[in-house]
């Protein structure tokens, strides 16, 4: 079985590079794709949604986009058949994010706190019972070209 | 009207004076007997009761009102029997079509002139515009605080958001140099880096210590009895359970029940406690006292009271500032935020907080919740 692939949605280039960086080092060598605001993420996805790929394994998704922000991406995932099932990691900027998205009823499936660190990514994959997605053994042509 | 002349040309003889001053009087200024008679009805009271003088003079004076209000009339004449006045009293009063407006009375004796009681003064203004001014501009107030709520809120979210990715990036950076490149560094290079890593940590806990009193600030406020006793043992359980090793010796008043917002004096004894605990880390067996002392006019007063380093009694009144600390960081790690949030909450709930201490002869703080009637 290949392994699948995690989308990153993330604006700010220093969090995407140390985020894909905490993720390299960490032998997770899924093939990632960054999208850089809610606008691109939800294309990529529905993209992917209507063709014969398979949707990404993991989403990773920030909070403060451009275009169209997390919550909105979130909402709109949620609301669509195909996409419902996708396992989204809600990244927050602070204590207070987690706040406001908890009074959002719109089904993150964990949120891990910037800087994504690995001990906390582990754990929200594992909470999410999603080991499959960093255990399997990767496929070369997938592998992350972060930098 | 208003163009009286009182020294020069024809003039008024005093006799007609006064009649003219209160026929032209905006308020309505009705004279009664003793016994609540109208006598007297100037054109004021016309236009604001819609009675003419005609037709009301020799009626009562609990006319003017509702009849449940009626008692309180017959309460203002009594006062004035025995020389008493009522000034500026609010109440309701009922014109002639039944409806009913807001006014503001002043009621006065009239004596004649060997100083007999021969009659009753009432000056009614309609003070309905005037609330409603008054509660427009109440409104506008509201207004303006809900405002600068939300920008308070918007402030923070700022703080919490965009001053935090900066330093993520320091952060990251830095320990990535650190792992990535430590042999091109070199020492030098690396103690460098790590500095780099240490002051964004730091000021990312600021940011958190700010977010946190904006928070104590603004949280809503739930009072309910708290035995601060029971709080008190349960935080130290934790903290023995934390570091079993140290050998600290617990003695807490139970129960001390107070008026407070569970949460937030959660916060104000777990604060006090981990300080008291800090504190006392040097010491072989160490003392941590929880109690009460008489409170004077507040609920209660309690203390907290550790047998540990201490501090500088001059720098008291400072402890309860954001960020200041008394103590090398390096001996006693923190932000100094704890006791500010403290002074907060503890204010929240009408009370004080302070401390009192010596070098080297442990430190007692104080604080007193007063929150019995806080809505």
């Amino acid at each position: 079985m290949m392994t699948r692939s995690i989308l990153l949605v993330e604006d700010n280039p220093d969090d995407e590079m140390l985020t894909l960086r905490a993720l390299k080092k960490n032998n997770i060598l899924n093939a990632i794709t960054v999208a850089h605001d809610g606008a691109e993420a939800l294309e990529l996805v529905f993209a992917t949604a209507s063709g014969r790929e398979p949707l990404p394994g993991l989403i990773l998704l920030d909070l403060k986009l451009p275009k169209i922000d997390g919550l909105e991406v979130l909402r709109r995932l949620r609301a669509d058949e195909r996409t419902r099932i996708i396992p989204v990691v809600v990244l927050t900027g602070s204590k207070l994010e987690e706040d406001i998205l908890a009074g959002y009823r719109g089904g993150a499936n964990a949120y891990v706190r910037k800087p994504v660190n690995f001990a906390e990514f582990a754990e929200a994959v594992k909470t999410l019972g999603l080991f499959w997605l960093i255990l399997n053994e990767p496929v070369p042509e997938f592998m992350a070209q972060p930098d | 009207v208003g163009q009286l002349k009182l020294e020069d040309g024809p003039g008024f003889p005093e006799s007609e004076l006064l009649p003219a001053i209160v026929k032209s009087s905006d308020d309505a200024i009705v004279g009664a007997t003793t016994s609540g008679l109208i006598t007297t009805w100037n054109p004021a009271a016309e236009n604001i009761y819609g009675y003419r003088a005609a037709e009301i003079i020799g009626q009562p004076l609990t006319i003017l009102c509702s009849a449940e209000l009626a008692g309180e009339i017959g309460e203002t004449l009594s006062k004035i029997g025995h020389g008493e006045r009522v000034v500026h009293r609010e109440t309701v009063r009922r014109r002639k079509d039944g409806t009913t407006f807001t006014v503001s009375v002043t009621a006065s004796p009239i004596h004649d002139r060997d100083g007999r009681l021969i009659g009753v003064s009432a000056i009614s203004r309609d003070i309905t515009e005037q609330q409603a001014r008054a509660a427009a501009e109440l409104r506008r107030r509201a207004d303006d605080l809900e405002r600068a709520n939300q920008s308070v809120e918007s402030f923070t979210y700022s703080i919490a958001h965009d001053l935090r990715a900066p330093l993520r990036a320091l952060g990251g950076y830095s320990s990535a140099l650190m792992e990535d490149c430590a042999d091109d560094l070199g020492e030098a290079g690396r103690g460098y880096a790590g500095r780099i890593l240490a002051a964004s940590q730091k000021m990312s806990a600021l940011v958190d210590g700010l977010l946190v009193l904006s928070r104590i600030a603004r949280a809503g406020m739930h009072l309910e009895w708290v035995d601060l006793g029971a709080e008190v043992a349960r935080i130290a359980a934790d903290l023995q359970g934390g570091e079993p090793e140290r050998r600290v010796h617990f003695v807490v008043e139970r129960p001390v029940q107070a008026r407070a917002d569970r949460a937030l004096i959660r916060t104000v004894l777990q604060n006090l406690l981990e300080n008291a605990w800090k504190f006392t880390s040097g010491q072989q067996d160490a003392l941590i006292e929880f109690g009460t002392v008489p409170a004077g006019e507040a609920g209660v007063c309690c203390y907290l009271r550790d047998d540990g380093v201490g501090f500088e009694p001059a720098y008291a009144g400072k402890l309860f500032q954001p960020f200041q600390q008394l103590h090398p960081a390096s001996d006693f790690p923190g932000t100094g935020i704890g006791l500010a949030s403290i002074k907060q909450i503890v204010e929240r709930h009408r009370g004080r907080a302070w401390a009192e201490a010596a070098v080297g002869e442990g430190a007692t703080f104080y604080f007193t919740l007063d929150a019995e009637e806080i809505a």
